[in-house]
């Protein structure tokens, strides 16, 4: 079996993969949107009042896209956004275990501070990663199986909805 | 392509786009809505002790010079421990005029904290919030949001904790300050509470060692001038 023939199929995986956790992630915020302000402020990285509105604007997004990617609709800018989401997450939870933060992530609601020794950063930042390859991959091969997105057949990676 | 398949692929791009279109509307509409329904509402009714410019806490002796104050949710297990340590010290203070303490009861847990801090600012109104606010820690559950506070069983607490008015049962039974905890809320968000319990001491937050420690508080208090 060559890698064309089960590319679509990975693509596939890898947007019910993101698609899913993006969606539930989001869901789970809009649910208790005090509680994932709490966890963005909890990061002590940006402002206050951005902070807040960060926390109640970021779960609409993730949900967002989380849609388009199930759907396989605009696959590459939902898979960018994705991606470079879970790496900016991947930069936030390691700046808050290098400044000795004790933190939940607060990535599928929750958050806020936790005791000292209730941290899970390493679990945390590994998921992210590999979300944030997944990300890459649906870049680079967004043509994938039961998709929306139409491409032509002369172009490996094109979304002709984007050009 | 023939003339018939550019129009088809024409068609099927106008169609992608307004889906894309439709997610994207969605996903405004969303922010706004979160952003609108978690403002302060200045309309909303509040407790007589409230204070607005106090960041809609409950106040106890508005005169007192060494300010407290406490952010807490109900259904915390931490803010449970910290009423078992420090409870009956602070309200001894407080009896005695000696701190002005503002109450902010939070309910980002969920559900049955709203019912549980709305139900609380009732028996602020008949002067036995602090009774409510021992008698509520004592009756937590161990699991959040598990049914244990309904507005039945949170009219009974009042009235075990020595609050049989008929003007709070009503008051608990018609939600009268659900509202009222979502201002709390959102200045709990301005003033960066990001975990309870949270105790700021003349506007300091207190040092972390000593929520579960009655010893380094007292000191904390009469650094502050408390005698």
């Amino acid at each position: 079996m060559t890698f064309s023939k089960v590319q679509p199929w990975i693509t596939l995986a890898g947007r019910i993969l993101l698609g899913v956790v993006l969606l539930l992630a989001g869901y789970l915020k809009a649910k208790s949107p005090a509680e994932a302000q709490m966890a963005v402020r909890a990061y002590e990285v940006l402002p206050v009042s951005i902070a807040n509105f960060f926390g109640l604007a970021l779960p609409w997004f993730e949900m967002g896209a989380g849609l388009l990617l199930i759907i396989g609709l605009a696959v590459r800018y939902s898979a960018l956004f994705g991606g470079a989401l879970m790496l900016l997450f991947v930069v936030a939870i390691s700046q808050a275990w290098a400044r000795g933060l004790t933190i939940d992530c607060g990535c599928f609601g929750g958050g806020g501070q936790v005791a000292a020794g209730h941290t899970k950063y390493l679990q945390e930042i590994l998921r992210d990663l590999g979300l944030t390859l997944t990300g890459v991959f649906l870049y680079r091969f967004p043509k994938g199986k039961f998709g929306i997105d139409k491409f032509e057949s002369t172009s490996e990676l094109g979304d002709n909805s984007e050009r | 392509m023939s003339d018939k398949k550019k129009a088809n692929h024409a068609k099927d791009t106008t169609n992608r786009n307004i889906a894309i279109g439709m997610v994207i509307f969605v996903v405004l509409v969303g922010v706004l809505f979160s952003v609108l329904s978690n403002k302060t509402n200045s309309k909303v009714s509040i407790p007589a002790s409230v204070s607005a410019t106090d960041g809609y806490g409950i106040v106890f002796n508005k005169d007192a010079k060494v300010k407290v104050d406490i952010w807490e949710d109900f259904q915390c297990p931490h803010c449970k421990e910290f009423e078992s340590v420090s409870g009956d010290y602070i309200n001894g203070l407080i009896r005695d005029g000696k701190i002005r303490a503002v109450f902010h009861p939070m309910t980002f847990i969920g559900p049955e904290s709203v019912l549980a801090a709305a139900a609380a600012a009732c028996t602020a109104d008949s002067g036995k919030f602090l009774n409510m606010h021992a008698a509520l820690y004592n009756n937590q559950s161990a699991t959040e949001n598990s049914g244990t506070w309904t507005n039945t069983t949170l009219k009974l607490l009042a009235i075990t904790a020595g609050d049989s008015s008929k003007a709070t049962a009503s008051c608990i039974d018609s939600g009268k300050y659900t509202n009222w905890t979502q201002n709390v809320e959102a200045d709990a968000a301005k003033k960066n509470v990001n975990s309870t319990p949270t105790m700021f001491i003349n506007g300091a937050k207190l040092n972390q060692a000593h929520y579960l420690d009655l010893a380094g508080l007292k000191a904390d208090f009469a650094a502050a001038g408390v005698k």
